[in-house]
C-alpha cells in the first residue's frame, strides 16, 4: 500500500492512473476525430497494461 | 522604327509580404513558449479547447500526484547529471513546477515505493508539457493538428 498525504494508491491503482492519464493526453495530442480519439485511447491503455504487466512477471523469478 | 512592345512577364501568383514567414515563426515560437509555461495555454490561444483542457488537467494531476506522493522535486543544484537531467525534466512543467515545490512542504521521502512512483509522476509531467509545448509549436506553424 502507497501511504501518502492525499493519495492512499496501491502499486497497481498508480500503474493505472499513469497509464490513464498519458493515454488520454497521447489520444487528444495524436489524434483529431473523437471516435478515432478514443480507438487510440483504449488501445494505448491495453499496451500500457500489458507491457507493465509483462514486465512484472519477467521480473518475478529474479524478486528473490 | 516599328513600334515594338516589350512585354513584361506577368506574376502569377500575388506577391507576399516578405515579412509574413517571421511573423508567423515568432508567433509560433511564442505560443510554444506559452504553452510552456502554462500548460495547455499554447492550445487554448488556437482555439483547441479540447486539447487545451486535458493537456491542463494531465499534467496538473502528475504534478499534484507526484508532489502529495512526496517524490523527488529536484532543484539546479543536483549533485550529479541524473539530478540535472531531472531538474530538466521538472522544469518542463513550466509555471506547475513552482506549485510541486509549494505543494511538497515536508520535503522529498524516496526511501519508499511511493516517493519514487511520485518522482516519476513529476518528470513524466514535464516531459508530457513539452512535448505538448511541441505540439502547439508545429500547429501554429501549420505543419500538424
Amino acid at each position: 500500500m502507497i501511504a501518502t498525504n492525499g493519495f492512499a494508491l496501491t502499486h497497481f491503482q498508480a500503474f493505472l492512473l499513469f497509464a490513464a492519464v498519458i493515454s488520454i493526453a497521447f489520444g487528444f495530442l495524436g489524434r483529431r476525430r473523437p471516435k478515432d480519439r478514443i480507438k487510440y485511447i483504449l488501445w494505448s491503455f491495453f499496451l500500457f497494461l500489458a507491457v507493465g504487466i509483462g514486465i512484472a512477471w519477467a521480473m518475478y523469478p529474479f524478486s528473490r | 522604327m516599328a513600334d515594338e512592345v516589350i512585354q513584361q512577364p506577368q506574376q502569377e501568383t500575388p506577391a507576399q509580404p516578405p515579412d509574413t514567414g517571421v511573423r508567423r515563426e515568432r508567433l509560433a515560437w511564442a505560443i510554444g513558449i506559452a504553452g510552456w509555461l502554462l500548460p495547455g495555454l499554447g492550445h487554448a490561444l488556437q482555439r483547441m479547447w479540447g486539447r487545451a483542457v486535458v493537456v491542463f488537467l494531465a499534467v496538473g494531476l502528475l504534478v499534484v500526484a507526484g508532489a502529495t506522493m512526496r517524490g523527488n522535486v529536484f532543484s539546479s543544484n543536483g549533485g550529479d547529471a541524473f539530478d540535472t537531467l531531472g531538474y530538466i525534466a521538472d522544469l518542463g512543467t513550466g509555471s506547475f513546477y513552482l506549485a510541486a515545490r509549494a505543494l511538497e512542504r515536508d520535503g522529498a521521502d524516496v526511501s519508499h515505493a511511493d516517493g519514487d512512483y511520485g518522482t516519476r509522476f513529476l518528470a513524466t509531467a514535464g516531459v508530457l508539457n513539452l512535448l505538448a509545448a511541441l505540439h502547439a509549436y508545429e500547429a501554429a506553424r501549420g505543419r500538424k493538428a
